[in-house]
């Protein structure tokens, strides 16, 4: 495996399509903010569009991969997310759906009947029934963003004095309890039933969102998607972002230099646990009600594994990726098994890809891991990192590259 | 928004384009019936017969100048029933415009999030298992119907949890002679549900319940809360849940727990077939099987069983699951619905919709005549008690019908 | 303040040696009096037996743990699939119900101990080798995340072969055999898995701390640099571990089938999870610690079904993870080191 370098020279294209690329790169981040709205304008027309033409209006009807879109995007969100705790900080969160329940729930409590008379006050009935209450969905992003991330301080003040592996089992435990005690807190949580009935997100002049036309929420999704990627771009070129990275790459040396980690970790924690409260708000407010299932360990792994695959670190990568495998997994492998089932194509048409989804999850993430640990869209300094590390001879076991790259990731 | 309608409008016509070439013969206008089922992983031991019912009914199906055809989706991920993807087929069936009825789901915390979006769309749904008494009744009723709360869409032909708990406790409690009963549950919607309506009608009864643990799914190890249980002496064990989350390993964990010898009762969640099916509860539970007793939410000795069992024979070569007649019998009862709505015009949603709740209609099905009341419940509240008989099904055992009791008018 | 230097990371993994020893000798007989007198001797056996198949398993990511660093995710799924080893190995040979020949008993149950582990350990020895083995100086996350797809990758091979219900493990040991015992029913299987869980325990205490083989792998967790210099064979070395431990995982497969007479493709992820909290519990790395952090771990949940906090089990679990690494952040029987620079 070469080191794949991002000198120009390189470049077998030459050395004026290089050039092009470079200053289109150096334009790009002069101009994050912009070029982050272009980029999800281009995306978000476009998928609308490849949903209308052929090969994929045969699969299913356009406004279901309108909504399967909506889904996938709140995946993106939550990636997002993880990727700031993960893959800029370098804390491996495993509980990561938590703060996705906590956000969900949030909303369920201020938006339905039931979380109504838990709290109290009659939020529905005061803003003029179920159908208008929808208008307070905008304001409840923040809400549930801000009590997301306040469980992340509490769940991180605690751990984050730990070394990164006994932060992992932590979380890991933390995405637990929180269903459990969801679903058997009976009196204030419908436990295993949990809560129904939440409103659907209204606007002023549009009017309520709709259960079967997904436009509002594919849009709204965008929007949300854009935002969160635009405050990921400016956190990580700040200071705070620059400090997550120091951490990463070496805490102690981080410490020595003046940073205070603990405070620097702690935020990192939050702002991914806030990340996932507005996905949780947002798909609260989709399904129209909550409960303890929705929030299992499958969940945490699978946008861990969605961070992974994208490639740690990279904003957009990891949105691509996210954004890919959902769409595999929830409607590649579905109409793969349609389609083997009406041709009779022999042998495969007996293969139920849907059972083999996990297995072509483990396969692709071993095989991810061995071949491009970097992910399928790396951040360029982290493929550097990763690939001087793997490249360095295993003989040489007192290596002096291995020192100072391998150790820093420890 | 505008680009939005123009979306939606072109997307319609690209699905009308494509639905007609694929017709292709001129057999007549295509109409399709959404099934949406759990079908892979574990789920599919339960779901796949009432799938393979509901086709068996449709493929039998004609009607002068339409074709029908089922438009099979699975919302099981990973193995689960998942209710995000199930949300998510809901919105395909309600956005392609030739669907007209859906069968399905067969999980209660499925059914709570695609009501909401199949209510919207005026799409007609049948579940053939669903039980929760929440997805019609009362409050909780009203709010999945939020959007359009006089327009019924929902309809079940399995009687809910509420009358076959209740059911169960009497079965134990007056036939026999059961007075002091220890429950678990799975923790689960169906299985905390049907629990909790067993243990408040045995009370009521006069009965004791000396003992109420929960197990979620995964639990392994029982042992501990059946000691428990030994040193409060109960007669009975019931189980609320299903087999998979547990119902046959309590089973089987209790004799070595000193409690072989008690009854041990449950409801349509452990009757899964003989023990020659795989991962059913007789086949887990073994020789500590004798001595249980189940209830199924469903008639079960209904006219044209040994009509139905032939046919479901020949076709899949293999014997009808618990819930094969239940899928077959929702499959029945939109397809007479759409002959109704033909009959009266144009096969429209709503027509179909309108057609299957009137409560006035009474549909001949494989389990016997249905009606629906107002929130779109069968009259047909009969269950079925079942007992194990170990030497039945070539000594592996089998559940052997015990008596029905109706709890309807 | 989070980051203390480690000063000298030899002895790292193993115990916190002339750690006040009155106090550690005292604090678990007090304990374990306390818990027998409040819980009964029948869920105290209870409490023991599924303590012991924590124990078993959470050796393995303890062993792993202390000599490559990596959280093996897949170890869960590795007792998993010794469970459905064992049961095959039963059911192929035609058993199916209890043995009341107590020589014949003998037999099968070593023979099928036997069978488990080598199996397990070979097939744990090609995981390493081919899943983790190139991993060895990539970043953290790396192993971590191809453990995770490992996982999966045994789950669902299991379920393909198995299909997705639980399939039965021949309950060979008679569930009639039970000892009285001051009015408690105490069944012989049970005392039966707490003494082969001790016995393998001490065996491998025995192997590390005895043998030239056991020293090469505590040279290689200390420091494998240093260890490859003084002429350890490191991939050996790992290699052996990964065979240990993964050996004791289907040991973990066995006594499962023989207990609870049931496996399933997902029963690892539970499994493995408590253990993995065992593992941390008694301070990773640690063999001994682990094996405390196992029998804790059930008693834990044993106590909490006794409390009627059944449903809270998991909770309870974790909960008490948590509180311990608050306060003591390496675990019960770890070293208290600082992050390792």
């Amino acid at each position: 495996m070469s080191v794949v370098s991002d000198l120009p020279t390189r470049r077998p294209g030459g050395p004026t399509m290089a050039q092009r690329r470079s200053r289109l790169r150096e334009i790009s981040s002069r101009h994050r903010s912009w070029s982050i709205l272009i980029g999800m304008i281009v995306v978000g027309a476009a998928l609308p569009v490849l949903a209308e033409i052929p090969p994929f209006t045969l699969a299913q009807p356009a406004n279901a991969w309108i909504d399967g879109f909506t889904n996938a995007g709140v995946f993106v969100m939550l990636a997002l997310g993880l990727n700031l705790v993960v893959g800029v900080a370098g804390l491996l969160d495993l509980g990561y759906a938590a703060f996705f329940a906590i956000g969900a729930y949030t909303y369920a409590y201020v938006a339905s009947p039931f979380g109504n008379s838990i709290l109290g006050i009659d939020i529905l009935g005061a803003l003029g029934g179920p159908e208008k209450a929808g208008i307070i969905f905008w304001p409840m992003l923040l809400v549930g963003a801000g009590v997301a991330a306040l469980f992340g301080i509490l769940l991180g003040a605690p751990t984050l004095r730990l070394r990164g592996d006994y932060l992992a089992i932590v979380t890991l435990g933390f995405g637990e309890i929180v269903p459990i005690v969801f679903l058997n807190s009976d009196a204030l949580t419908n436990g295993t039933n949990g809560i129904g009935g939440l409103a659907r997100p209204a606007l002023p002049i549009v009017g309520g969102f709709s259960g079967i036309d997904p436009w509002l929420y594919y849009l709204t999704m965008l929007g949300l998607v854009t935002v969160i990627m635009m405050f990921c771009y400016r956190l990580i070129e700040s200071r705070i972002g620059r400090a997550w990275e120091a951490i990463r790459e070496d805490e102690l040396a981080a410490a020595a230099n003046g940073i205070n980690t603990v405070v620097a970790k702690l935020m990192a924690f939050a702002l991914g646990a806030s990340t996932a409260g507005i996905a949780g708000v947002f798909n609260a407010s989709k399904l129209v009600t909550v409960s303890p299932d929705q929030f299992g360990f499958v969940v945490s792994f699978t946008i861990l594994a969605m961070v992974v695959l994208g490639g740690m670190g990279n904003f957009w990568g990891v949105a691509v990726g996210a954004f890919v495998i959902y769409t595999i997994n929830n409607v590649l492998l579905k109409v793969l098994n349609q389609f083997f089932d009406q041709t009779g194509f022999p042998i495969l048409k007996d293969i139920d890809f849907i059972q083999l989804q996990f297995l072509l999850y483990g396969l692709a993430l071993v095989a991810m891991m061995l071949l491009r640990p970097e992910g399928l869209f790396p951040n360029s300094r982290r493929k550097r990192e990763l690939h001087t590390a793997i490249t360095e001879p295993e003989q040489d076991e007192l290596g002096t590259a291995e020192a100072t790259t391998e150790e820093g990731q420890r | 928004m505008k680009f939005a309608r123009v979306g939606v409008a072109l997307a319609a016509a690209a699905i009308v384009v494509t639905a007609c070439g694929g017709s292709g013969g001129g057999a007549g206008k295509a109409l399709k019936i959404g099934i949406s089922l759990p079908l892979s992983g574990s789920a599919l031991a339960s779901a796949g017969p009432a799938d393979k019912g509901a086709r068996l009914a449709i493929k039998e199906f004609t009607l002068a100048g339409y074709t029908v055809a089922p438009d099979v989706k699975d919302h099981a991920v990973n193995g689960v029933h998942d209710p995000q993807q199930g949300a998510k087929d809901m919105t395909a069936f309600a956005a392609d415009p030739t669907v007209v009825a859906v069968v399905g789901p067969f999980n209660s915390s499925v059914a709570k999030v695609q009501i909401p979006i199949s209510n919207e769309a005026g799409l007609l749904q049948c579940s053939p298992a669903n039980t929760n008494p929440d997805l019609t009744k009362g409050d909780a009723g009203k709010q999945l119907r939020a959007k359009q709360p006089d327009k019924i869409n929902y309809v079940r032909v399995a009687t809910t949890d509420d009358i076959q708990g209740p059911a169960v406790a009497q079965y134990g409690y007056q036939t026999l002679g059961l007075k002091k009963v220890a429950i678990i549950d799975d923790t689960e919607t169906y299985g905390k549900g049907i629990a909790d309506a067993f243990a408040a009608e045995w009370t009521k009864l006069g009965g004791t319940v000396v003992g109420r643990e929960g197990a979620p799914k995964g639990t392994t190890d029982y042992t501990a809360i059946l000691t428990k249980f030994k040193d409060s002496a109960p007669e009975a064990v019931f189980y609320g849940g299903v087999t998979s989350t547990g119902g046959g390993l309590v089973r089987k964990q209790m004799p070595q727990a000193g409690l072989g010898d008690l009854v041990y009762l449950g409801g349509d969640g452990i009757q899964d077939g003989p023990g020659t099916t795989d991962g059913s509860f007789i086949n887990i539970a073994g020789e500590a099987a004798a001595n249980s007793f189940s209830s199924v939410a469903a008639i079960a000795e209904y006219p044209g069983k040994a009509d139905f069992d032939k046919k479901y024979q020949a076709e899949y070569g293999e014997a009808p699951g618990a819930y094969s007649a239940s899928g077959y019998a929702c499959a029945q009862i939109v397809l007479k619905a759409i002959t109704t709505a033909a009959g009266k015009g144009d096969i429209t949603r709503e027509s179909v919709r309108a057609a299957a709740t009137d409560t006035a209609t009474t549909f001949d099905t494989v389990l016997g005549p249905v009606k629906f009341d107002a929130v779109g419940d069968t009259n047909q509240k009969i269950i079925s008690l079942y007992k194990v008989d170990l030497t039945a099904a070539g000594g592996k055992g089998d559940w052997i019908f015990d008596s029905q009791v109706n709890y309807g008018n | 303040m989070t980051a203390v230097p480690a000063t000298n990371d030899a002895g790292r993994a193993r115990s916190g040696a002339g750690l006040r020893p009155l106090l550690r000798l005292l604090v678990p007989v007090a304990i374990v009096v306390a818990a027998w007198l409040y819980m009964g001797p029948e869920q105290f056996v209870n409490a023991m037996t599924r303590g012991a198949i924590y124990a078993l398993i959470a050796l393995g990511y303890t062993m792993v743990y202390g000599i490559i660093e990596l959280i093996n995710f897949a170890h869960g799924d590795m007792f998993m699939v010794g469970s459905f080893v064992s049961l095959s190995f039963l059911t192929r040979l035609g058993f199916s119900g209890a043995i009341t020949n107590v020589g014949l008993l003998a037999v099968v149950i070593v023979a099928t101990f036997v069978f488990s582990m080598v199996v397990m350990g070979l097939i744990g020895v090609l995981i390493e080798r081919f899943a983790y083995k190139p991993l060895r100086r990539a970043p953290r996350l790396a192993p971590l995340i191809t453990a995770i797809g490992v996982s999966f990758i045994l789950q669902n091979v299991v379920q393909l072969f198995y299909g997705p219900f639980q399939t039965n493990s021949p309950k060979i040991f008679p569930d009639t055999w039970f000892l009285q015992f001051a009015g408690a029913r105490i069944p012989i299987l049970s005392l039966f898995i707490i003494c082969v869980a001790f016995g393998m325990m001490v065996a491998l205490q025995l192997f590390i701390g005895r043998t030239r083989l056991g020293r090469s792998m505590r040279a290689t967790a200390a420091d494998r640099d240093a260890a490859a210099l003084m002429g350890v064979n490191i991939n050996r070395t790992i290699a052996i571990t990964f065979l240990i431990g993964s050996a004791l995982a289907g040991a973990a497969g066995v006594v499962n089938g023989l207990q609870y007479g049931v496996s399933r493709f997902d029963d690892g992820f539970q499994a493995g999870l408590k253990a993995f909290t065992a593992a941390v519990l008694g301070g990773i790395g640690n063999t001994v610690g682990a094996a405390l952090g196992g029998f804790i771990i059930g008693f834990i949940e044993v106590a909490a079904v006794v409390a009627g906090y059944g449903r809270w089990g998991p909770a309870i679990v974790f909960g008490t993870l948590v509180i311990v690494l608050v306060f003591r952040p390496a675990g019960l029987l770890g070293q208290q080191l600082g992050e390792r620079a």
